[in-house]
């Protein structure tokens, strides 16, 4: 009897030593499936086609070999919301997708890069991610105004009580908000955009 | 006559470990004027963390911990996530204006200027700050066997929360006041076959303070 009882024991501590030591090789798959506010800025007169790429609206990072982040359709609701207060008249595109003939501004977004870290690699009691997009702007024609680089960074209050899919999660989130209220609060202050704004609007003047 | 004495040793030590785990909280409060703040009946406040820090960040929870103090009857607070959505991208942990002669730029943008008169918010109180764990000591260890399990062994740690409470007024666009509130305390675990915890509420002890001196501010007219 106390044979079986020792024999079931070793058993189960074999099983859970097994189940730690699988969750130790896990790779971590994080969702981001949230909405964003409604954007509050006066948006100018400009009519702007933004190019969401195949690649960019199926987009999935992956800062280290055990972390994917599935950002595609998060990133695009994100953009489209802050496009839309940006600029008045807004299409969005593939790039399959012909140009509207009023256009005068086209935008290609793609992702630079994603970097995680985890209390175990910051030595902090957060988790944080970074975000880097890319914007091509061009005009009508194809001719290039700016590449524009914008980062975006998130982190959790702390790292307790959360699993590392829900903190990546939120930080995530959080990074998504920062990239976009940078896009809000910075695009018109880019010199090469800034400066073809004003010579649009003096050859809107002229005619 | 040991029954006695056995009861009174228990409940001396009891007393001894209780009295050891009230936390020590200090406010310090300036105000430019001895007047309280005026409130109209129709106007609110809204409470919101700063998150700007690279090392911490004013938590959530301590937020909606004020906030539910002071909001009474009288003064009306506005969740924090609900004025921050209501006003994105303005108020994100980067772009939020960090003094007063940001605050007046911001406000001269017409539409943020709207969104906060139509939400009637007339108050800000910026709070900064955290909760962190000093020094620790002791040590316990918990063991299962085949005949059961048990925790021995004592521990001990230290808890700090500090936050400043900053109030800024959006009609008049002057800051109002400031407050302070350090609170400390330390809290224990012994481990005597159950684990048997004694915590000191520092965080909660903070809040309440925080919560209560900042409703004293506000006078409804």
């Amino acid at each position: 009897m106390r044979d079986n009882k020792r024999k079931y024991l070793c058993k189960l501590i074999f099983v859970i030593l097994i189940l730690q030591l699988g969750a130790c090789g896990s790779v971590t798959n994080v969702t981001v499936n949230k909405s964003f506010p409604a954007v509050l800025s006066t948006p100018k007169e400009v009519t702007v086609a933004i190019v969401f790429t195949d690649e960019f609206s199926g987009y999935s990072g992956t800062p280290n070999n055990k972390t994917t982040i599935d950002l595609g359709s998060s990133q695009v609701n994100l953009f489209k919301s802050a496009f839309k207060g940006l600029f008045r008249d807004v299409y969005f595109l593939n790039e399959q997708t012909p140009l509207p003939s009023d256009t005068e501004m086209v935008i290609s977004l793609s992702n630079a890069e994603v970097q995680v870290a985890t209390p175990s690699e910051n030595y902090l009691n957060v988790f944080e991610v970074w975000l880097k997009y890319n914007l091509s702007v061009t005009d009508s024609d194809g001719r290039l105004i700016t590449n524009w680089f914008m980062p975006g960074y998130g982190k959790t209050p702390n790292a307790f009580m959360y699993s590392k899919e829900n903190a990546i999660s939120q930080a995530t989130n959080v990074a998504l908000r920062d990239a976009g209220a940078k896009l809000l609060l910075d695009f018109y202050r880019i010199p090469a955009v800034n400066q073809w704004l004003r010579e649009k609007s003096s050859e809107s003047k002229a005619q | 006559m040991k029954a006695k004495l056995n009861s009174f040793i228990g409940s001396f030590l009891c007393i001894i470990f209780l009295s050891g785990c009230t936390a020590v909280t200090t406010i310090d409060e300036y105000r430019p004027t001895n007047e309280s703040i005026r409130l109209d009946k129709t106007e609110k406040v809204v409470i919101l963390g700063r998150r700007d820090a690279g090392h911490y960040e004013t938590d959530s929870e301590f937020i909606d911990c004020v906030s539910k103090k002071i909001n009474t009857a009288n003064v009306r607070v506005v969740a924090e996530q609900t004025f921050i959505d209501s006003i994105y991208p303005w108020f994100e942990p980067r772009t939020a204006p960090k003094g007063l002669p940001r605050l007046k730029r911001l406000m001269q943008e017409k539409v943020v200027r709207e969104r906060v008169t139509q939400q009637n918010i007339r108050y800000l109180v910026w709070l900064d700050g955290s909760t962190e764990t000093m020094g620790q000591g002791g040590s316990i260890s918990c063991a299962v066997g085949p005949a059961g399990g048990g925790c021995f062994g004592f521990a001990q740690w230290d808890k700090i929360s500090t936050y400043d409470a900053t109030v800024w007024d959006l009609v008049e666009l002057t800051e109002k006041g400031r407050l302070r509130v350090d609170s400390e305390g330390t809290s224990y675990l012994i481990g005597a076959v159950a684990p048997i915890p004694l915590l000191t509420p520092v965080k909660s002890d903070a809040c309440g303070s925080l919560g209560n001196q900042l409703k004293k501010f506000f006078t409804v007219d």
